[in-house]
């Protein structure tokens, strides 16, 4: 079989042919199609951009009670009364509290607890337990 | 006259209607032979070819004169076809290469087809080809667009696109020795 070789061959052109008198109405065409396009104040409310404005609006009207609710419940909860609940409600156990406990802040409770020496033998001295617990 | 002077009268609306004339006299043979050759139906290359001088029209004050008219008029054309011919056959669930072949099996039917067996025989054969390579070399064959006007357009490098055409040829050698 003859080898083809692209370069050996005449040319070979597209065969692609446009329509007898194309080119002297595609002017006319394309001036028409952008003078169309450029009013494009008829294309801002298609029916689609219609139903798009609607469904967005749906959606934030929908939004509205809950955005609401987060942002009253998380205002009107002040310390003190998150405090009190905590202390009378939960269930946190003594180990579920240590296990929140770090380093830093087991440091910074020591700190706190700079007691008075005449407290503490005062302390001492009224709590009668507390030989027996020496003792043992 | 000068390509910025001919830009100038593009924006300007007291010379843009006689210099938009100019420029789609000018450019619509070149621009339909390079949009038909890509999606091959007459049709569509009429549809492409009107988008592409719209957008054109459109997007001259944005033009800022960075590269030649010519390569801008040419990317946006050759753009505007790749993606019709993507959309086309995203439409109708089939690759565009699938597409080409099915266009190119009916080509006898085209009534602005006037190529005989060679001709046809060459258009399946580049409907065989990724779409890289199927592009190059129907620029350069074709269209006989120069590999640095082709590299401005496609942005890609001459030695790229000389490899990507080399390939092609290959291909196209092997497909039109052995059908």
């Amino acid at each position: 079989m003859k080898e083809f070789k692209l370069d050996n061959e005449p040319k070979i052109n597209s065969g692609f042919k446009a329509p007898d008198a194309y080119f002297e109405n595609l002017e006319s065409s394309v001036l028409q199609k952008i003078s169309t396009k450029e009013t494009p104040v008829f294309t801002l409310f298609t029916k689609r951009n219609w139903l798009l404005t609607a469904a967005a609006i749906f959606v934030i009207a929908l939004s509205i009670p809950i955005v609401n609710h987060l942002t009253t419940s998380t205002s009107t909860v002040d310390e003190v009364q998150l405090e009190n609940y905590l202390s009378e409600q939960s269930n946190l156990s003594e180990d579920d509290i240590v296990e929140l406990l770090d380093e830093e802040k087991i440091e910074k409770i020591k700190l706190d607890l700079n007691v008075d020496s005449n407290e503490l033998e005062d302390a001492l001295l009224t709590n009668a337990n507390l030989e027996d617990d020496i003792i043992n | 006259m000068d390509e910025q002077d001919f830009i100038q009268n593009l924006l300007d609306p007291k010379t843009q209607n006689v210099a938009f004339q100019q420029l789609l006299k000018e450019y619509q043979r070149p621009l339909y032979s390079l949009i038909r050759n890509i999606v091959l139906n007459h049709d569509d290359a009429d549809d492409v070819l009107q988008n592409t001088f719209v957008k054109v029209f459109q997007n001259l004050k944005n033009f800022k004169g960075e590269s030649k008219l010519f390569s801008w008029m040419y990317r946006i054309a050759t753009n505007e076809a790749i993606t019709f011919i993507n959309k086309k056959a995203k439409r109708n669930g089939i690759t565009s290469k699938a597409l080409q072949s099915k266009i190119v099996d009916n080509l006898k039917a085209d009534d602005y087809f006037d190529g005989d067996v060679i001709q046809i025989k060459l258009q399946k054969a580049i409907a065989l080809l990724p779409q890289k390579q199927q592009l190059v070399f129907k620029m350069r064959y074709f269209d006989e667009i120069k590999y640095e006007d082709m590299s401005k357009i496609l942005g890609t490098s001459v030695g790229a696109l000389k490899a990507s055409y080399h390939h092609a040829v290959k291909k196209i050698e092997i497909y039109m020795t052995s059908n």
